[in-house]
């Protein structure tokens, strides 16, 4: 399955990870505990609560068991993890003070700080993290978090303040493993029998904010953790309340019966850009939201994972990468963001976003959008209109349905604003003499055509990504073709051979430039096309609190490090 | 046995065979859905085989879906009876969408919350639907006829969610009230009529939405059931008796005009279990509609499977409660 638009999983939740930063990740420094005099913000009073409108509900307060980002919302502002993760993207010290590799490349030891308590009083120790780490690797069940916890053998905590793991082999993203570690405590988990089946509804954790009262799909209200090793939060109380319609979360705004809204749809910006006492904040880049793609079926007919329910009924000139660089040269990028999006994206090169800082190839390594070039590709290639259907004809021994390049084309449709998108790419394509042919199906059933199926030519969709860049570039290794991870079927030993080199490359920058080796490799062959990176639109109040940082692109509404620096306007 | 005591055990049954009957449509319906339940499920593409098999388990689904062929084994070890099993402890299995709570639950709060605010909605609906549609029959051909029967036709045709949110934003920007929810969150009431009156303001505009809604349908049907008594002969007679036309509404019209009703109420009200799901969604209300929305597009499928089962039961049992009361109000079928 994939993460497709908001609210499904691992995308969103992962995207977050990087805007949310983690808990008491406070990088503004001028934060000074509350009420002590010479803060910096304009304000200094304190108290009140916070409302903030959303338009879903955590689905569960057991933060093994969350899909939502909502419930990952929760858990940032409840819980600490060992490590954080600053706006810029950077690592930063939580519950760990300082963590480093050994000689042998295997043995990692975390310093574990001895001034955090839970929020029941009871101190947090590395037992804790070590009880919490090894719990999400021994939980199978849980749909995230074992993925992560799965690089650790042997996790130990020989001391109060020490926490030693090992693995297999030296990997190059420890960090990334340890962001959503969220630290549970011991001495209430170790006797819950299934933590599978263990509603968590104390939620005690460690974080700036414990949980005062959840009720599932109407609101979840959090109260500041005064004791908060960081310093406690300025604001009395958070609430997350639920507005699933999202005409009624802007009305709510407007009347001041919430703070803010997170997820304003695109329809009502030119509204909130009037209105009063209201601040509309454009979230850039791959924050929060979703990298959309456009798949070509291109799987080798010996790659077919005919055991795995293989179809592979792609069009056969797919396969050639002449035309599949024709299709993504004739895509005009630009005006699917202002036409589908209403120019609330921007330009999208691969499955590495902007957001992930070095990560990212950069908008110059994109194919230029030249829909003349891609007509005299396709002329070169040997694909003409013979028949002056304004369709070109498949060259003689193709095995081609229609005899033509006519292609089918589905998409997701659970993306609002994907009938359009196909919409646009039907006339840029009909402008090379490619017809598709447009039908929405809901995710399943796309699943289930999809992969390891190879039953359609195009697909429309969406992923999200996680802080860590191999997440997005495994799905298209050809050891992902069989488990229908990978869509398009892409395979390339070079690639793959790159994909292993990137896991263990303990060096930041050379780890970096295989990175973008692999981004240029995916560009130069072209099994999908990245049109876009959604935008997150958030607005609130100007008159009821100060300090939401707004002056940082890849932040959400809901991070603790927004929360734990608001002040109320007197 | 009397005639209406057969009548109303006959209808009992037939009503435990349709909600059997719907059990296992319903059963089935959710397994002849493309996609893997399992994957669905667990919703992350990096599953690994070993937690794939082991969900499985878990939810049941290695077992055969109807009888259990393999030698030596209980046929009845299937998913079907395990189902049936499940279902006579109230067991509706567990969400997977919230994975930690059992289906029942979650529908069960749901449903506290929908008779909240469709119950007012509907005995509104129903009295004043009632009343303008015999005043329009009965003043028939007046200002007040055609204006009430606009208004019905209009309130009738106007797409639900369209209401909806007009009386949000007229509710929200004219009279002050909240735009969604149940309660205002985190309020402290000093009293238990100060709570009282918070709910009452959140439940103003949607159970005014649905009400509306209802409204028109019921003054329509009202209206011209009544009409068709009017032309019949007996109401002539009453009528050449010299009786005043009160009393031919009272003790001739009305019980015969309230056939149609009765039908029509029953059958609304166990839809409106449903949840006035556009109604619900618009305001934020936590009922039964907005559940089945969130469990769609999240692709919940034993909150659905419980969701169509709660719906269905509720349409029968109130087929089964029109049933009775036609039985009372027209005698005549309890022989048939």
């Amino acid at each position: 399955m994939r993460r497709v638009n908001r609210a499904s999983g691992l995308a969103v939740v992962v995207v977050l990870g990087i805007i949310l930063a983690a808990c008491g990740g406070q990088t503004t420094t001028s934060v000074a505990p509350s009420g002590s005099p010479g803060a910096s913000a304009p304000s200094t009073a304190t108290g009140g609560t916070v409302r903030i409108g959303i338009g879903g509900s955590a689905d569960s307060l057991n933060p093994g068991n969350g899909l939502l980002s909502e419930a990952y919302d929760l858990y940032e502002l409840v819980y600490d993890t060992p490590i954080g993760m600053n706006q810029q993207g950077e690592f930063i010290p939580e519950l760990a003070t300082e963590w480093s590799v050994a000689e042998d490349g295997v043995t990692w030891t975390m310093t574990i700080r001895d001034d955090a308590v839970f929020h029941d009083g009871e101190p947090v120790t590395a037992e804790d993290v070590a009880f919490s780490i090894q719990l999400y690797k021994d939980t199978q069940d849980f749909p995230y978090l074992p993925s992560y916890a799965s690089y650790f053998e042997t996790i130990e905590a020989p001391d109060d303040t020490t926490v030693v793991l090992t693995t297999a082999e030296p990997i190059g993203n420890f960090e990334a493993n340890i962001v959503f570690m969220y630290v549970l405590p011991k001495h209430i988990w170790e006797d819950v029998e299934d933590p599978i089946e263990f509603q968590n509804e104390e939620m005690i954790g460690s974080g700036p904010f414990a949980l005062g009262e959840f009720r599932r799909r109407e609101f979840a209200r959090l109260e500041a953790n005064a004791d908060y090793w960081n310093g406690a939060p300025f604001v009395d109380e958070v609430i997350f309340q639920t507005i699933r319609n999202a005409d009624a979360r802007i009305q709510a705004l407007i009347n001041g019966e919430v703070d803010a809204v997170a997820e304003v749809p695109p329809t009502a910006v030119p509204s909130l850009r009037n209105a009063e006492n209201v601040h509309l904040h454009v979230a850039d880049v791959a924050a929060g939201g979703s990298i959309r793609d456009i798949l070509f079926n291109m799987v080798a007919p010996e790659d077919c994972p005919r055991e795995e329910g293989g179809e592979c009924t792609g069009h056969p000139a797919l396969q050639e990468v002449e035309v599949r660089r024709a299709l993504a040269m004739a895509v005009d990028k630009q005006q699917l963001i202002d036409v589908a999006l209403l120019g609330l994206g921007s330009q999208g090169v691969g499955f590495v976003p902007p957001g992930l800082g070095d990560y990212f190839i950069g908008t110059e390594a994109d194919i230029p959008y030249d829909a003349a070039g891609a007509n005299a590709l396709l002329d070169q290639a040997g694909y003409t209109d013979t028949d002056g259907d304004g369709i070109r004809e498949c060259k003689a021994g193709q095995d081609c349905p229609t005899g033509d390049l006519t292609l089918r084309f589905h998409y997701a449709d659970d993306i609002d604003t994907a009938p359009r998108e196909a919409e646009l790419l039907q006339d840029m394509w009909a402008a090379i003499g490619v017809r598709i042919e447009i039908q929405g199906l809901d995710p399943d059933t796309l699943t289930s055509i999809c992969c390891p199926t190879f039953g359609y030519d195009i697909i429309l969709w969406g992923w999200g990504s996680d802080p860590d860049p191999g997440f997005l570039l495994g799905v298209t290794t050809c050891a992902e073709i069989p488990t229908g991870y990978s869509e398009t079927g892409y395979c390339n030993e070079e690639y793959d051979q790159l994909y292993e080199e990137q896991g263990t490359e303990t060096d930041r920058e050379a780890r970096i430039a295989i990175v973008h080796q692999m981004q240029q490799m995916l560009l130069d062959d072209v099994p999908y096309i990245v049109p876009f990176y959604e935008q997150t639109v958030e607005a609130w109040r100007t008159d009821t609190f100060s300090g939401w940082l707004d002056d940082n692109p890849t932040f959400g509404l809901a991070a603790p490090e927004n929360l734990t620096v608001l002040r109320p306007l007197e | 046995m009397n005639g209406r005591g057969r009548f109303l055990l006959r209808r009992a049954a037939w009503a435990l065979v349709v909600v059997f009957v719907v059990i296992t449509f319903n059963f089935f319906l959710f397994r002849v859905l493309p996609g893997d339940p399992a994957k669905a499920g667990a919703r992350d593409p990096r599953l690994s085989q070993a937690s794939i098999v082991a969900l499985t388990q878990r939810f049941g689904l290695d077992k055969p879906v109807l009888l259990n062929f393999e030698a030596g084994a209980d046929p009845f070890d299937s998913q079907y009876f395990a189902y049936l099993g499940a279902l006579s402890r109230a067991d509706l299995g567990m969400s997977y969408a919230f994975r930690d709570e059992p289906v029942a639950e979650l529908l069960g709060d749901a449903l506290v919350n929908t008779l909240w605010l469709i119950l007012p909605a509907q005995i509104l609906a129903i009295v004043f639907g009632i009343a303008l549609g015999l005043l329009a029959a009965w003043r028939r051909g007046t200002a007040l006829d055609v204006v009430s029967l606009t208004f019905s036709l209009f309130m009738w045709s106007l797409p639900t969610f369209f209401l909806a949110i007009l009386l949000l934003v007229f509710g929200a920007s004219y009279l002050d009230l909240p735009t969604g929810g149940k309660v205002t969150i985190g309020a402290e009431y000093a009293s238990f009529w100060e709570e009282l009156a918070d709910i009452a303001r959140h439940m103003a505009m949607p159970t005014l939405a649905f009400t509306l809604v209802l409204l028109g349908e019921y003054m329509l049907i009202m209206r011209s059931s009544v009409l068709d008594i009017f032309s019949e002969d007996y109401i002539l007679t009453a009528k050449a008796k010299g009786l005043s036309t009160f009393r031919i509404i009272r003790d001739h019209a009305l019980r015969n005009a309230m056939l149609p009703m009765v039908t029509l109420v029953a059958i609304n009200l166990g839809f409106t279990v449903a949840g006035a799901i556009q109604v619900e969604e618009v305001f934020s209300w936590p009922g039964i509609g907005d559940l089945t929305v969130e469990a769609i597009s999240q692709r919940d499928y034993p909150v659905l499977q419980g969701a169509f089962l709660l719906i269905a039961v509720a349409v029968v049992l109130a087929n089964l409660v029109a049933d009775v009361v036609y039985g009372w109000l027209d005698p005549r079928v309890t022989h048939a």
